[in-house]
């Protein structure tokens, strides 16, 4: 198994590669570029923007520029940077000068990686994917167990909700609820200690994910309930606990985790619904304003952050297969 | 196999608790100075000017910069007032480099801060700042600042017009690459030095040009100023390419807010300075204490603001979503929000809250451009006709429900150069129509495609449908829409080859003076280029504005620079902005201005209290 992870692992590499060129030209394929700012204002004068063409090797071939961003290139006075091959992701064009690895991963000064925006979304993040198992889990299943009675109804009517309501909607219900009428909650949170300021965002972010998760495990355990080794397990006279629950969820599972893979890189790379309406400050929001922005480099390093946490979500799943079901084996 | 779920589950659940519980400290700076307060002495003693000048960056620069301050009288370390003001500023800033910045989201922190050598009081008028008074000479080609006496940063340590001289350069330095850069051009050779080509020039060229500019801080006996720590250096003497007589108002700006050089050029990248709180060390009314990324900002008052100290502490939130501000304000949580066109319906209502909306006029005009080589509009009589049909008030009520005043004025009401006479061009539907009448077109069948293009957004298409619908209501002129995605949209909208035939755009003032409104947008190769305006009799009498020494005179001209910019119709004027806040009562002492784009009063935040 160990070779069959480094294996997957070093396939990243390519993956890697072909992103950034896809995500590179459909950037620059983007009409408007990071000089272009509120059209009401002063705009940036030619001569300025040949100076931050060149800080930036805006001014250089397409091509170049994407070895440049991969390897590594010498700026006008002569000097080697090294590129995303030594994990640089490239100075931000709208935060002058700043690295993106600085934006998205550094933390305030004196504190923890967690205190970082990407360590802001992976803490709330795994809260929601907790959340969504916790509830998804046990909902998908009691509603399967009852099914077309008024548990597996009302069960039902919930996931529905869950898929059907839109994030900012949710967040507005819960503000209203919580914060303006009930006062349990603040809106604006001083400061994101303790859990009660996380409930809110975490909610709001891991809904849709739990609703998606009990509906996949009601219907899968609605097939594997109709299987033939049930039937032969129950025909055994084994207890109905432990076929439900070595025997049904086990199997029902498989669906599932391949859903929450992939769902988890999703909720650890933030929501951009979450940051701007609770002013949470993770990286969701890099995401949608670096495209508006033409901050090229941050587009680069979020969608690579993305890709990286993608692939490796899916090599999770891939071995967590192995625990679910013993006829699956990682061929190496 | 059971036990292992047992583990994951039980991992996950820890896990995102224990992280979710791991709370981040803020950044607090210390807001004590630099340099120790008690190791100074009064900064009168212009011979007490310590010898060290062991911090100097590099001996290459013509300054010496000390990071050792001038001896003064120790101030007191600045204390957190009691109340704090809570204001959603919404957007987190992205850069505050006095010479980079431009949003308004960095200057609303940057003026906080700092001060320049003027500022603009509740009547934007200009008066003194850290500069107590200023002298033009006869011609208007050279401007001398003299500084205040005793001067301090928030640290302690003395500012002198060497301080200034100093950020002004690094303004025009072309390797700042500030956006703003172009502004202060009117000084002797800063567009030389300032537009250099980096990679052809040598650095002697530079040098040179550098050396050209005609800025200089001088001492008591009208000497060159020697360093950081000359507490005698108290003149900035500024000449101009041409007559400039409204620079003192350019000074204002934060593009001259006086940056400590030691502070930039120590540390390992000098490019992210600015990025801790605690290198923002000002002259301004406030200190900054704490900086919490896309969080808060913590503003205490500093002690050593030659005004006075400020009665209450200022606190920056940056929700972007104007319904959770909005919710939060109304949970008492913020103090002073931003009231959306959606919110202010709801509000205007209210018996309560309808009380604290601030609504007042703001610094920007909108118009809607038409491309002077693109047909139809190449032919005066269309835009006169698409002006005439232009329904101003209709738009401010139905369409930004209130949030805007109509005007057929390009400098807006509040601003030096108003023109209230202003009358033509008005909505009439009769006059629409002879004018369409009269054109080289005739009838609204015979004029070619016409495609209005807006920023996309769902806002914007309600906006634009409504007047494309107006259009043809009233000429029976078909209106294409054309939603162009936002980036894209600025882009289009910079170049005259781009632009579109008809669009909307504004302009938000720099300072107030005509000369920002006029000049810089109307002149020939101004920022109406974009739509292929060039008018010499315009320019002419721009010209003699920008230069005239009499007031009045310069009044008289910029009044007719108006008046023969609306004579040909290139824009259809359409609205101002204005500044809708919502304030809780126990707020007091705001000053509002047009300028207040960030928050109400933030001209003047000393005279803001808290009156529970």
């Amino acid at each position: 198994m160990i070779k069959y992870i480094i294996r997957r692992l070093l396939w990243l590499i390519p993956v890697v590669l072909v992103v950034s060129a896809i995500t590179f030209i459909l950037m620059h394929s983007t009409p408007g570029g990071p000089w272009d700012r509120d059209p009401s204002s002063r705009q940036v004068d030619a001569s300025t923007q040949a100076v931050l063409n060149d800080y930036y090797g805006l001014d250089k071939p397409l091509w170049r520029q994407f070895v440049g961003y991969v390897i590594g290139d010498t700026n006008s006075k002569g000097v080697f940077t090294c590129g995303l091959v030594c994990l640089n992701l490239g100075p931000s064009y709208r935060r002058r000068g700043v690295p993106v690895q600085d934006i998205l991963f550094k933390p305030p000064e004196d504190q923890s990686i967690l205190n970082s925006k990407f360590g802001f979304s992976i803490k709330l993040g795994l809260l929601a994917l907790t959340m969504s198992i916790l509830f998804g889990i046990p909902v998908g299943v009691i509603s399967a167990l009852n099914q077309n009675t008024w548990i597996d109804y009302i069960s039902l009517f919930f996931v529905t909700i869950g898929n059907a309501i839109p994030g900012f909607v949710l967040a507005i219900f819960l503000i209203i609820i919580f914060g303006s009428t009930l006062h349990w909650l603040p809106i604006v949170p001083d400061n994101w200690d303790g859990l009660p300021v996380w409930i809110m965002p975490s909610v709001v972010l891991g809904f849709g994910t739990m609703a998606r998760t009990a509906r996949l495990t009601r219907a899968s355990m609605l097939e594997v309930m109709r299987m033939d080794y049930i039937r032969t397990a129950r025909a055994k006279g084994l207890a109905e606990r432990v076929i439900i629950y070595r025997h049904m969820i086990k199997n029902a599972l498989i669906p599932t985790i391949t859903f929450l893979g992939p769902a988890l890189a999703g909720l650890v790379t933030g929501s951009f619904i979450i940051e701007t309406m609770f002013g949470f400050p993770g990286v969701g929001r890099e995401f949608v304003s670096s495209i508006s922005n033409r901050d090229y480099s941050l587009i680069m390093g979020t969608t690579l952050l993305y890709a990286v946490l993608v692939a490796l979500a899916n090599l999770s799943v891939d071995v967590i297969y192995v625990f679910l079901d013993p006829r699956i084996r990682l061929s190496d | 196999m059971r036990s292992k779920w047992y583990f994951v589950f039980s991992a996950l659940v820890l896990v995102s608790m224990i992280l979710a519980a791991c709370a981040p400290a803020a950044t607090t700076v210390a807001p004590v100075p630099t340099t120790a307060p008690a190791a100074t002495i009064a900064p009168k003693a212009t011979d007490a000017a310590p010898k060290a000048t062991d911090a100097a960056p590099k001996a290459t620069e013509a300054t010496k910069a000390t990071a050792a301050p001038t001896k003064s009288a120790a101030p007191a370390a600045p204390v957190a007032a009691k109340d704090s003001v809570r204001i959603n500023i919404i957007t987190f800033p992205d850069n505050l480099d006095p010479q980079q910045a431009s949003f308004v989201a960095e200057l609303a922190h940057l003026k906080l801060v700092y001060e320049g050598l003027t500022r603009l009081d509740k009547d934007l008028k200009t008066v003194p700042a850290a500069a107590e008074k200023w002298t033009y000479n006869a011609d208007a080609t050279e401007i001398t600042f003299a500084i205040r006496k005793g001067l301090m940063y928030s640290d302690g340590s003395l500012l002198n017009a060497k301080r200034f001289e100093y950020s002004i350069l690094r303004n025009i330095d072309p390797t700042t690459a500030g956006e703003y850069a172009r502004i202060t051009d009117d000084i002797a050779g800063a567009a030389d030095w300032g537009t250099a080509d980096l990679k052809k020039a040598t650095p002697e060229e530079l040098t040179k040009l550098k050396a050209a500019i005609k800025i200089q801080a001088l001492d008591a006996a009208g000497a060159p100023c020697k360093d950081y720590t000359q507490a005698d250096c108290l003149t900035l003497k500024i000449g101009f390419g041409q007559s400039a007589p409204y620079f003192h108002t350019v000074a204002s700006l934060w593009v001259t807010y006086p940056v400590k050089e030691e502070i930039i050029k120590t540390g390992t990248d000098t490019a992210k300075w600015w990025l801790s709180p605690k290198n923002h060390i000002g002259n301004g009314p406030m200190v900054w204490q704490t900086l919490e990324e896309k969080q808060k900002s913590v503003f205490i008052p500093s002690t050593t603001y030659w005004r006075g100290t400020a009665k209450v502490n200022i606190e920056y939130r940056y929700i972007v979503d104007g319904a959770v501000a909005y919710a939060a304000y109304k949970n008492n949580e913020f103090d002073v929000i931003t009231l959306g066109a959606e919110d202010l319906k709801v509000t205007k209502v209210d018996p309560t809250l309808s009380k604290e909306i601030q609504n007042y006029p703001g610094s920007c005009t909108f118009a809607v451009m038409f491309h002077q080589q693109k047909e139809p509009f190449t032919d005066p009589k269309v835009r006169a006709a698409f002006a005439y049909a232009l329904d101003r008030d209709g738009w401010v009520k139905d369409v930004l429900h209130g949030l805007g005043s109509a005007t057929l004025t390009w400098i807006p009401k509040g601003f030096p150069g108003y023109d209230a006479t202003e009358a033509r061009w008005g909505f009439d539907a009769a006059k629409a129509k002879q004018a369409l009448a009269d054109s080289t077109y005739k009838t609204a069948d015979k004029l070619p495609p016409i495609k209005l293009t807006f920023s996309d957004s769902p806002r914007n298409r309600t906006r634009y449908e409504w007047l494309a619908a107006k259009w043809k209501e009233v000429l029976g002129v078909s209106v294409q829409l054309n939603p162009v995605e936002s980036t894209a949209y600025t882009a289009l909208t910079k170049n005259v080859a781009t632009a579109p035939q008809v669009f909307i755009l504004g302009w938000c003032a720099d300072y107030p003076d005509p000369q920002n409104w006029l000049s810089v947008y109307w002149k020939t190769g101004g920022f109406g280029q974009r739509i292929a305006y060039a008018n010499p009799a315009l320019d002419k009498v721009i010209v003699q504005g920008d230069t005239a020494t009499d007031a009045t005179k310069r009044m008289d001209y910029y009044a007719q620079a108006q008046k023969l910019l609306t004579d040909g119709v290139p824009v259809a004027f359409m609205w101002n902005s204005v500044n809708v806040y919502l304030v809780k009562p126990a707020v007091k002492g705001l000053v509002l201005t047009p300028q207040d784009a960030d928050f109400p009063g933030s001209s003047d935040p000393l005279t803001i209290s808290i009156q529970k």
